[in-house]
C-alpha cells in the first residue's frame, strides 16, 4: 500500500512539474484578446429587444433574432422587425440564410418558422405545413434543404419541391425527441442536431444514415472518465467545423475530431462555467463558449488556451478578460466591454469581428489585428506606425 | 527553472502522499446526489467519477432581477398545465391516460388559489388567477402552451405537469422564457437532472420510491429473481430505471424486462413468457388501469409471485379493476407521502378537499396544493418578478405542507423519504420506511 500511494504521490509532483512547464511553454504565444467593443441596446440603437435569441452573419449584415423582434445590422445601421411589421411571432430563435437564393429563415420560438424575403414574411407552422412543431430552436440550410430542429423532433423542408419530412423517434436514432440546435456541413452535406436527452446526432444527406453520439457512462449525474466521449447526454448546442464538432452541454464541452474525444469542465479548463448556452467553433482549434458566466473561448487547442470575457462580479461596470492555461490563470485585464449582465446566450463572427448576444445587450468584439490560434510574444509588439515617406 | 525549490517542493509532496494518504476504504464518502445509498451508487464498487452533479445549488446569473414591476394589473395569474381533458392520442384509443390525475391536480391547485385568495390574494391588492391549459400531450404541445401562458398571459409561474416527456418540453421552454415551474406530479427522476435553474419539484420522485422498493424487495424479502413487465412508454422506460440499478448493482438483474402498449387490456402473452423463467417478483410501471389489468390476469394465470409497482396503483380505479386480485396481496408499491398521519395540516386539507370536490384526496391533488402554496407565498415574498420568484423558491429548505415535512436538495427537488404501499386486505396500507425495516 505504503508503495502505491508513493507511486501516486510521484506521480502527482511530477504532473505539477509538467503542468509548470506547459504553462511556461504556453507563455511563449500569445492568445488574441478583444479589448475593443462596441455595445447595442434597444432604447439607444435599433435593436427591437434587448434579449437576444439569435445571431446570423451574412456578409456584411448581422441578423439579430431578439425575444420580442427581428433586426438587421448593416452599414452602422439597424433596421428592424416585429409583430406589426408581419413578422409572425415575436421570439426569433435561429436565423439562416440561404446562400442560393438570399432567403433569411427565422426559427420562431413558439411560432413555427418564417421566410422573409422581398421584404415580406411567409409562415410555415404545424397547422398549414409539415414542422413536427411550432416551438424552434434552431434552423440551418443546405443548399435548397432547410432543416429545423423543434422541442418535438427535427423537420426539413425541400425549398423547391415543397416537401417536408418529419424526423422523431420513429425513424432515427432519437431516445428523446427533444431537439435543441442544429448546425449543418454544407461541403459534406452533414447535418448535426443537439437532442436535449439524446446527446448528438449527425445526419449524412448523401446516404441518409444516422450516427449518434452518446455519453458513455450512461448516468445522468456522474461524468465517470473525462475523454471518454460526450460529457452529457442533456446537449444544448452543436458546431461543425474543419472536421472537428464541438458538443454543448450544461455540465462543460466536448470535442470530438472524428476519433478522440475531449472533455472540458470549468475545473479543469478556461470554462467560466460548466452551464453552456451554446458554442461555436472557429476552426478545429477554437471554440466560442456562452456561458452563464461568460464567454469562454478555447483559443488554441494544442496548448489549452483560453481567453475568457465576463464581469467580475454584479457591481463591475467593465468586463476582465482572463488567459488561462488549462485551469491555470495567466493574466487578467480590464477591457472596454460593459454589458451590464454576462449572461452569454449566443454568439456570431463576422470577418474578424465576434458578436455575442447576451440576456440584456449585444456586444461586438473589433478584431482588428486579430490572429487565430497563439502568436508569438515577440511578434505582439505593436509596429510602429510609419507615415509613406517617412524613415523610421 | 532553478530546480533547487522544485525538488524541496517535489519531495514534500512525496512525505506528505506516504505520511497522510487514506486508503480506499478510509477515503471520505462525501454526500451523494439523491441520497443514494452507497450500494447503489453508480460505478462505486470500481471507481470514482471524473465529475459529480447535481451537488451544488443551480445559479440563475441572467438579467431578469432588473426587470421593473409591471404596473396597472388587475390579477395576478399562474399558470396550471396538466393532462384535464381527453386527447386524440391513438396509443390509448383517445383517452388521455393520466387526465384522472391531472384532475385531482387542478383540484388541489384551485382550492389553493380559492384559500389564498379568501385570504386577501397577492398581499391584499389583488386576487390570484389560475390560467389553467390542459396537456394534450401530443407532438410536444407543453412547449406551447408554456408560451402562451410566459407571452401572452404574463404568468409569473407555472404549475405542471406530469408526463415525463411534456414536462422536459415544458421546463426547457420555460428556461428560455425565464419563468419558474413548481412540479407536483412528474416522479421522473430526469425531470429535474437537467441542470435548469427555473425547476421546482416537491414531490418524492422515482428515485427515492425506487431505492425504497429495492430494499424491500432484496433486503426485507430476500428475493433475488425479478422480472420487469412494464408500459412501453417513457414513463415505464425512465420510472424503473432506479429499480433496476439497484437490481443490477445488488447482483440481482432482470431475469428479463417486457413491455405492454399503453391502453393495452391483454398482458397474458407476455405473462407467459415470465411463466417460463418463474421469477419471485414482477416489477411494473405503468398506470392504474393498465397494472391492475396485470394483477388481474397474472392471478387468474395461476402466478403468485409478488406485484411490485409505482404509486399510480394506490387508486381506486386500481382497485375497482383488479377486483378479487386485491385479496390474495403480495403486491407493493413506492408512494411519495404518508396519508395516513395525524397532522392537523393534512386533515384539514383532506376535509376541506372531500367538502369541495366530494372525492378523497391522491397524491396527486395534495402535492399539487402543497406547490401551488409555495409558488403562492414565493410570489408574495418576492414581488412580481420572476427572477425574483424563483430566487425565494431557492431560499425554501424545508417545507412543512399538507404531504409532511419536504426537504429539497441542491437541484431544488424534494428529497423526503418515500413510504411503501402494501395491499393487506383488499386495501393498500401505508407504511414509513421505519415501520418497514424496523
Amino acid at each position: 500500500m505504503s508503495g502505491r500511494i508513493a507511486s501516486l504521490g510521484f506521480i502527482l509532483a511530477a504532473s505539477i512539474l509538467i503542468a509548470a512547464n506547459a504553462d511556461e511553454a504556453a507563455l511563449a504565444g500569445e492568445p488574441f484578446v478583444y479589448t475593443q467593443w462596441e455595445t447595442f441596446y434597444a432604447q439607444e440603437n435599433g435593436l427591437p429587444n434587448d434579449h437576444i435569441f439569435s445571431l446570423k452573419a451574412d456578409g456584411d449584415r448581422l441578423w439579430v433574432g431578439t425575444e420580442n423582434g427581428l433586426a438587421c445590422y448593416e452599414n452602422g445601421q439597424w433596421k428592424s422587425w416585429t409583430e406589426a411589421d408581419g413578422l409572425p411571432w415575436r421570439v426569433v430563435s435561429g436565423i439562416a440564410v440561404s446562400k442560393k437564393t438570399g432567403d433569411v429563415w427565422l426559427g420562431l420560438f413558439g411560432g413555427g418558422v418564417a421566410r422573409f424575403s422581398a421584404g415580406r414574411f411567409d409562415h410555415f407552422h404545424q397547422l398549414n405545413s409539415g414542422l413536427v412543431n411550432d416551438v424552434v430552436y434552431g434552423v440551418t440550410i443546405i443548399e435548397d434543404e432547410l432543416w429545423v430542429a423543434t422541442t418535438a423532433g427535427t423537420s426539413r423542408y425541400n425549398t423547391v419541391s415543397g416537401e417536408w419530412e418529419i424526423y422523431t423517434e420513429k425513424n432515427a436514432p432519437m431516445e428523446e425527441i427533444w431537439c435543441y440546435s442544429i448546425d449543418s456541413d454544407p461541403e459534406n452535406k452533414m447535418v448535426y442536431i443537439a437532442v436535449w436527452g439524446g446527446g448528438i446526432l449527425e445526419y449524412d444527406m448523401e446516404s441518409g444514415r444516422w450516427t449518434d453520439h452518446h455519453d458513455p457512462d450512461g448516468e445522468m449525474e456522474i461524468d465517470l472518465y473525462r475523454d471518454d466521449g460526450l460529457i452529457h447526454i442533456i446537449t444544448t448546442s452543436v458546431s461543425f467545423t474543419e472536421k472537428v464538432m464541438w458538443a454543448s452541454t450544461y455540465f462543460g464541452l466536448s470535442r470530438y475530431d472524428g476519433r478522440h474525444w475531449r472533455g472540458y469542465m470549468d475545473h479543469d479548463s478556461g470554462l467560466r462555467s460548466n452551464f453552456i448556452n451554446f458554442a461555436k467553433g472557429r476552426g478545429a482549434n477554437a471554440c466560442y463558449n456562452c456561458t452563464d458566466k461568460g464567454f469562454s473561448v478555447l483559443v488554441d487547442f494544442e496548448s489549452d488556451a483560453w481567453v475568457s470575457y465576463y464581469k467580475e462580479s454584479e457591481d463591475a461596470k467593465q468586463w476582465t478578460a482572463k488567459i488561462q492555461v488549462g485551469a491555470n490563470e495567466i493574466h487578467s485585464r480590464p477591457i472596454d466591454l460593459d454589458l451590464p449582465n454576462h449572461h452569454a446566450i449566443v454568439c456570431e463572427f463576422q470577418g474578424d469581428d465576434v458578436w455575442l448576444g447576451t440576456g440584456h445587450g449585444l456586444a461586438r468584439g473589433k478584431g482588428v489585428g486579430y490572429w487565430p490560434g497563439l502568436q508569438k510574444k515577440t511578434a505582439l509588439a505593436q509596429p510602429e506606425k510609419v507615415e509613406e515617406g517617412e524613415t523610421p | 527553472m532553478n530546480l533547487k525549490p522544485t525538488l524541496f517542493v517535489f519531495m514534500a509532496l512525496a512525505f506528505c502522499f506516504t505520511t497522510l494518504a487514506w486508503t480506499d476504504d478510509e477515503a471520505p464518502a462525501g454526500p451523494k446526489y439523491g441520497d443514494t445509498p452507497a450500494e447503489y451508487v453508480p460505478f462505486g464498487k470500481f471507481t470514482k467519477p471524473y465529475k459529480e452533479f447535481f451537488l451544488e445549488p443551480l445559479e440563475y446569473t441572467g438579467y431578469g432581477r432588473r426587470i421593473p414591476e409591471p404596473k396597472g394589473l388587475k390579477t395576478v395569474r399562474i399558470g396550471f398545465i396538466g393532462p384535464i381533458e381527453s386527447t386524440v392520442s391513438v396509443a390509448t384509443g383517445g383517452m388521455s391516460h393520466e387526465e384522472p390525475l391531472g384532475v385531482q391536480m387542478l383540484q388541489g391547485a384551485r382550492l389553493a388559489i380559492e384559500k389564498a385568495n379568501a385570504a386577501g390574494g397577492y398581499r391584499g391588492q389583488m386576487p390570484f388567477e389560475l390560467m389553467v391549459h390542459n396537456d394534450n400531450g401530443l407532438w410536444g404541445a407543453s412547449g406551447s402552451e408554456i408560451i402562451d401562458m410566459a407571452y401572452n398571459e404574463k404568468c409569473w409561474a407555472v404549475l405542471g405537469t406530469i408526463d415525463g416527456a411534456n414536462s422536459h418540453i415544458a421546463i426547457r421552454v420555460a428556461l428560455k422564457c425565464e419563468i419558474p415551474v413548481m412540479n407536483t406530479g412528474d416522479t421522473d427522476p430526469t425531470f429535474i437532472e437537467t441542470n435548469i435553474p427555473w425547476v421546482f419539484r416537491c414531490v418524492t420522485d422515482d428515485r427515492q420510491m425506487c431505492y425504497l422498493l429495492a430494499d424491500y424487495v432484496f433486503k426485507e424479502l430476500g428475493l433475488t429473481r425479478v422480472a420487469a413487465l412494464r408500459a412501453g412508454n417513457r414513463y415505464g422506460r425512465m420510472s424503473i430505471d432506479e429499480f433496476r440499478d439497484a437490481a443490477k448493482r445488488l447482483g440481482y438483474p432482470f431475469l428479463a424486462e417486457l413491455q405492454y402498449p399503453v391502453g393495452s387490456d391483454d398482458m397474458r402473452p407476455q405473462l407467459k413468457r415470465l411463466q417460463v423463467i418463474n421469477p419471485e417478483a414482477i416489477i411494473t410501471y405503468g398506470d392504474a388501469r393498465e397494472s391492475a389489468l396485470l394483477l388481474k390476469q397474472m392471478r387468474e394465470m395461476g402466478m403468485e409471485q409478488w406485484l411490485i409497482g409505482s404509486d399510480r396503483m394506490v387508486t381506486d380505479e386500481f382497485y375497482e379493476i383488479a377486483g378479487d386480485a386485491v385479496l390474495q396481496g403480495k403486491v407493493a408499491a413506492g408512494y411519495p407521502f404518508d396519508p395516513t398521519r395525524d397532522d392537523p395540516k393534512w386533515l384539514q386539507f383532506r376535509e376541506e378537499f372531500q367538502n369541495k370536490f366530494n372525492a378523497i384526496p391522491g397524491h396527486f391533488a395534495a402535492h399539487s396544493y402543497d406547490g401551488m402554496n409555495m409558488l403562492i407565498d414565493a410570489i408574495t415574498q418576492a414581488g412580481l418578478n420572476r427572477a425574483l420568484v424563483r430566487d425565494q423558491l431557492t431560499k425554501i429548505k424545508t417545507y412543512h405542507g399538507v404531504t409532511g415535512q419536504k426537504v429539497f436538495d441542491a437541484v431544488y427537488t424534494n428529497r423526503s423519504p418515500a413510504t411503501l404501499a402494501l395491499l393487506e386486505n383488499g386495501t393498500f396500507q401505508i407504511y414509513t420506511q421505519d415501520e418497514i425495516f424496523d
